[in-house]
């Protein structure tokens, strides 16, 4: 008998452990990312950018980050915890950008000590992060930089559906760097609006755009407050309430407490979440 | 008073720039080129090549393209005709010389470097800390051609030297600083800020006034600005939106106005 692949979003996070170096896909799968806050899990390096890594700085679960982005929301330049946490020295920022975290991903997705990339050549990049070596290429004699493995322990992705056995399907495309990070990493989480037969995926395999992930987690509404292509639109109402506190941080530190316990620590699980959002604020973020 | 907003004049200066069968790529967070793409497409270009969020598009045929409601409005990439993330984000950068890019910045420099880094002295303990470089070190290596946006015009954004540089512009100056270092796409060709135009002017690359917007004067650039110009002579002044580019802004792009707040 094939063994499934369906575990609850409480058993996939406790697989992340402290210290443990995790990639977060976008949609950010955030029923994860929520019970990663609510296991207080610490000491992680977080491969990430927006609202889920600044959310998981300030649950203080994060001691580096692998970052190419830490932009916010419209007013929000740079994210608010982020900030602070790096500024003070409390957060290690691995500088980097796409194309870099791209080529350290693909190094470690085929066992290669580092990949050459060019862009970065010229900029301080190499000279604040000094794990990025510039060296000159044995072919042609260019500088270029030689960007080591970047290997996430666990990658934890938000997509459309999948079936029991890890075969997942994106609705619009895959985001963002997702296939990168699920190449790279030693373990794969997907959560999925839906789980779907199997003879569905086996009518159409080119659909598939991740094949065997290691555990799939059912989360409808899973990457609430972001999207989730062809199911939701962003809430950004919530999204603007975060940031709103957030940027408060230095002020109200308590107030950004409370927001993360009502949001994160005090719903046990996703469906106590959603319940907690309510069933018709979710409604009203029909894809359209 | 004008009947226009600094913002609409640097979308119509952007949109002019745009040549009809280029790629054209835009990030987030600078509106104006949000703007001047869709302008450039529906006006005059309609075999540009728009992309947003890996998403590749032409859109001519419609009558409008709408800018995005909030940044990374992934929306914007439903009229997709190919998708880059399902394969690879920096494929076919051999093409790349077709594509132009805008930039923003925390610190420009007078060879138009750019830092999206931080600000201070000391990397571990920035005094501020900024948002990093997204992709532009990679689009800015690569591409044929970008401008730098800036949404203010201020002398500690524009400065004798960036505190870090994130997308490398003309180095220290000079018509081979690019080549010198082996990067093939063709640098920064302006900076459009809401007080003026500025290039790159040949043999030093040093930044230089290229026209100021309608009621701002050189002496007033001057002040604002945190390095030595380039001024030449005789600046004219930027040429004011036509009332034919101010009704495809703002009937079939800006509909909600978000260049006019």
């Amino acid at each position: 008998m094939r063994t499934e692949r369906i575990i609850s979003e409480d058993t996939a996070t406790s697989w992340i452990e402290d210290g443990m170096t995790i990639a977060i896909g976008a949609p950010a799968p955030m029923a994860m990312v929520r019970q990663i806050v609510r296991r207080g899990v610490r000491d992680l390096t977080v491969i990430d950018s927006g609202l889920s890594l600044d959310l998981l700085i300030a649950a203080g679960c994060v001691r580096k980050t692998v970052s190419y982005y830490a932009g916010g929301h419209l007013g929000v330049p740079v994210l608010p915890n982020f900030r602070r946490a790096a500024q003070s020295g409390e957060l290690a920022v691995w500088e980097c950008e796409e194309g870099i975290l791209c080529a350290g991903l693909q190094a470690a997705a085929q066992m290669l000590p580092f990949m050459p990339w060019r862009g970065g050549v010229g900029t301080s990049i190499p000279e604040v992060n000094p794990d990025l070596k510039l060296f000159k290429d044995p072919i042609a004699g260019e500088t270029l930089i030689a960007v080591p493995q970047i290997k996430p322990d666990v990658c934890l992705l938000h997509a459309a559906a999948a079936d029991a056995y890890g075969n997942v399907r994106h609705f619009g495309g895959p985001g963002w760097l997702d296939l990168f990070l699920y190449r790279a990493a030693d373990r794969v989480v997907v959560e999925v609006e839906q789980v779907i037969p199997n003879e569905e995926i086996r009518a159409n395999p080119w659909a598939t755009t991740i094949a065997g992930a290691d555990a799939i987690v059912r989360a409808p509404f899973g990457a609430h407050p972001f999207y989730s292509r062809g199911f939701y639109l962003q809430d950004v109402p919530f999204v603007s309430e975060y940031f709103e506190i957030a940027q408060n941080v230095e002020r109200d530190a308590a107030a950004m407490h409370r927001w993360v316990d009502r949001y994160c620590r005090e719903p046990a699980n996703h469906a106590a979440y959603l319940e907690r959002i309510g069933i018709a604020r979710l409604m009203a973020l029909n894809e359209f | 008073m004008a009947d226009y907003t600094n913002l609409e004049l640097m979308a119509c200066v952007l949109a002019r720039e745009l040549k009809d069968g280029e790629i054209v790529r835009v990030g987030v967070a600078t509106p104006a080129a949000e703007a001047a793409v869709r302008m450039a497409h529906l006006g005059h270009g309609p075999n540009i090549e728009l992309v947003f969020f890996g998403g590749r598009m032409n859109v001519a045929h419609l009558d409008s393209i709408p800018m995005p409601a909030f940044p990374w409005d992934r929306r914007v990439v439903r009229w997709s005709e190919s998708y880059s993330d399902s394969g690879h984000r920096f494929d076919r950068l051999k093409d790349w010389n077709r594509h132009v890019f805008f930039i923003g910045g925390i610190q420009v420099d007078p060879f138009g470097n750019t830092n999206l880094i931080g600000i201070g002295k000391d990397f571990a303990r920035l005094r501020f800390r900024g948002p990093g470089s997204v992709g532009t070190p990679s689009l800015s290596t690569h591409v044929g051609r970008y401008y730098i946006v800036l949404n203010n015009h201020d002398p500690r954004v524009l400065v004798e030297r960036c505190d870090f540089v994130s997308a490398f512009g003309w180095g220290d100056g000079g018509d081979d600083a690019r080549r010198r270092i082996g990067l093939p796409g063709g640098g920064p060709r302006l900076c459009v800020t809401p007080m003026c135009v500025m290039d790159f002017a040949p043999g030093s690359r040093r930044m230089r006034l290229l026209s100021i917007h309608p009621g701002v004067s050189v002496a007033q650039v001057k002040e604002r600005t945190g390095f030595e110009l380039i001024v030449p002579e005789q600046v004219p002044t930027t040429t004011t939106p036509s009332a034919a580019e101010l009704e495809l802004l703002r009937n079939r792009v800006d509909r909600e106005g978000q260049l006019r707040r």
